[in-house]
């Protein structure tokens, strides 16, 4: 009963767009001349959805994301993020969320966390009390003063994730922060972040080479193709919230899974 | 427990070394002419420490060595910096300074006479000439050692340049920076004393020089003693510094 509300919540409050890509093409100086990475990627992410977007390597879905968080500017197109156009890196809109080896060695956890308020001049009680909060969101209480190397990887990534949220911007940019996690690891990840998710209610756009993970997280599945990227198929994926390690094993999960990869595979 | 059985060992061995330091000479089994006993060689390093002209050799190569540390290291650092960060002069440069690199450096220290004579602007040119190369790759391996993924999370926060070179280029560096201090230092303070030893008028090189040329064994050896012990000080206070830094380096 409980996750059907939720389900309906979400989508209720789905109307705006918290992300829009229109038109946006991507061309980079290679050796050999122009090479064409993105081509015309139109996408739309409701507000509160969590969208994976798969692909094969090199389809360029890390440049996209680059180009989400406004470090990257594309050859055309346009991107807004909560109605206006991104340009450059705004974390008060945009929060992102690294691969492993993002944190710095040099400061504890709840310094990494506060890292973004600190280039923000932020008075230090107000960071401390808001990274100290995040922590908590992401199970870490008391590790602040850790060091990264003091922390598992699923530790570390938790600390990302609480970083990403410090400035509590509406969307949410993950690069496969996972990727490097064993398997049983990165299914408890996801689904904290899930958790995590649900309390804070973010647009996520997540990127994966997990087809599992692709399903088992996302409100919507983004297809692309091999270089240049193009958005071969978007597919929902209507397994109820919250999600359970059970609907794996289920023949619906299975046929999404299924369908993601014949496309992937079938793209040289 | 383990630490401390170690800390006993060492200073049992350093112990049975200066004790037979001692012993040796004293009971003639081997040449006092050659090695005096410690207790005349501190004896002598007592009494050349309160000898002005000492005290003013001191001085002359103190000064030598600061102010060739000082050249050397910023503008090696800069150079460093410059090859690492603006690739064509990279790809110029790098190939040249590893092949200088590998030069023993005093093969070209008649040349530094002939074009600075025997006084303080030779020893202070090629002690930084001697200094330079050393710190000059550091430098660079330390602007490489800044992870590209640590520069995006600081860009992906709006961080500006000068908060990305103090709170990014700075810690990413330190490590690596402050063993290239120490390291320099070696060559830099190796520089200075080859120098004043081969030709020269002043400085605590120039006097041990001469204390072996005499067969004054006993203030050779304190002079040793005494530039051992400036060297090490040195070292081991850059190494605390490095050691605090070594909890997060990887």
């Amino acid at each position: 009963m409980q996750h059907v509300a939720n389900l309906t919540g979400k989508r209720a409050g789905a109307a705006k767009a918290a992300v829009e890509v229109r038109g946006l093409s991507h061309v980079y100086a290679g050796r050999d001349g122009a090479v064409p990475a993105l081509e015309n990627i139109e996408l739309k992410v409701p507000a509160g959805r969590f969208i994976v977007i798969v692909g094969p390597s090199g389809c360029g879905k890390t440049s996209l994301l680059m180009m989400l968080a406004g470090l990257r500017a594309p050859s055309a197109g346009t991107i807004l993020c909560d109605g206006r156009p991104i340009s450059q890196p705004d974390p008060t809109r945009v929060g992102v969320v690294f691969q492993e080896a993002s944190l710095y060695p040099w400061l504890t956890a709840v310094e990494n966390v506060e890292f973004p308020l600190v280039l923000k001049h932020a008075p230090r009680a107000e960071r401390r009390e808001r990274a100290g909060a995040m922590l908590n969101l992401v199970g870490l209480d008391g590790f602040g003063s850790r060091y990264p190397h003091e922390l598992s990887g699923g530790m570390k990534q938790r600390v990302s994730i609480a970083r990403g949220l410090v400035q509590d911007p509406p969307v949410l940019l993950m690069d496969e922060p996972f990727a490097a996690l064993d398997e049983q690891t990165r299914m408890t990840m996801g689904h904290e972040l899930l958790s995590i998710w649900s309390q804070t209610s973010k647009t996520v756009v997540f990127i994966t080479h997990s087809l599992t993970e692709a399903v088992y997280l996302a409100d919507e599945v983004v297809v692309m193709s091999a270089r240049p990227g193009r958005i071969l198929d978007r597919i929902t994926v209507d397994l109820p919230r919250p999600r359970t390690y059970q609907m794996m094993a289920t023949d619906v999960f299975g046929a999404l899974r299924e369908r993601i990869w014949l496309q992937i595979r079938t793209t040289p | 427990m383990r630490g401390t059985t170690l800390v006993i060992v060492r200073m049992a061995l350093l112990a049975a070394v200066l004790l037979l330091w001692e012993a040796l000479p004293r009971f003639g089994f081997v040449n006092p002419m050659l090695l005096p006993p410690l207790s005349d060689v501190l004896a002598a390093l007592a009494h050349i420490l309160v000898r002005a002209d000492v005290h003013q050799a001191l001085g002359v190569t103190a000064a030598e060595v600061v102010v060739a540390f000082a050249i050397a290291v910023p503008l090696g650092a800069a150079l460093g910096v410059l090859s690492a960060e603006n690739a064509y002069f990279g790809d110029i440069f790098k190939p040249m300074l590893f092949y200088v690199f590998s030069i023993p450096k005093s093969i070209f220290l008649p040349m530094f006479i002939l074009v600075f004579g025997i006084g303080f602007p030779q020893k202070v040119a090629y002690a930084t000439f001697s200094t330079l190369f050393i710190v000059i790759m550091s430098a660079s391996t330390a602007v490489e050692s800044v992870k590209a993924e640590h520069l995006l999370v600081a860009r992906s926060y709006g961080a500006t340049q000068i908060q990305i070179l103090r709170r990014v280029y700075l810690p990413s560096m330190l490590p690596i920076l402050l063993e290239a201090l120490r390291i320099s230092m070696i060559f830099n303070f190796t520089g200075v004393m080859i120098a004043e030893m081969y030709a020269s008028r002043l400085g605590i090189g120039r006097l041990i020089a001469d204390w072996g040329e005499s067969f004054e064994m006993t203030k050779l050896l304190a002079g040793v003693i005494l530039i051992a012990a400036a060297a090490m000080l040195f070292n081991e206070a850059v190494r605390s510094l490095e050691a605090r830094c070594s909890t997060w380096r990887t």
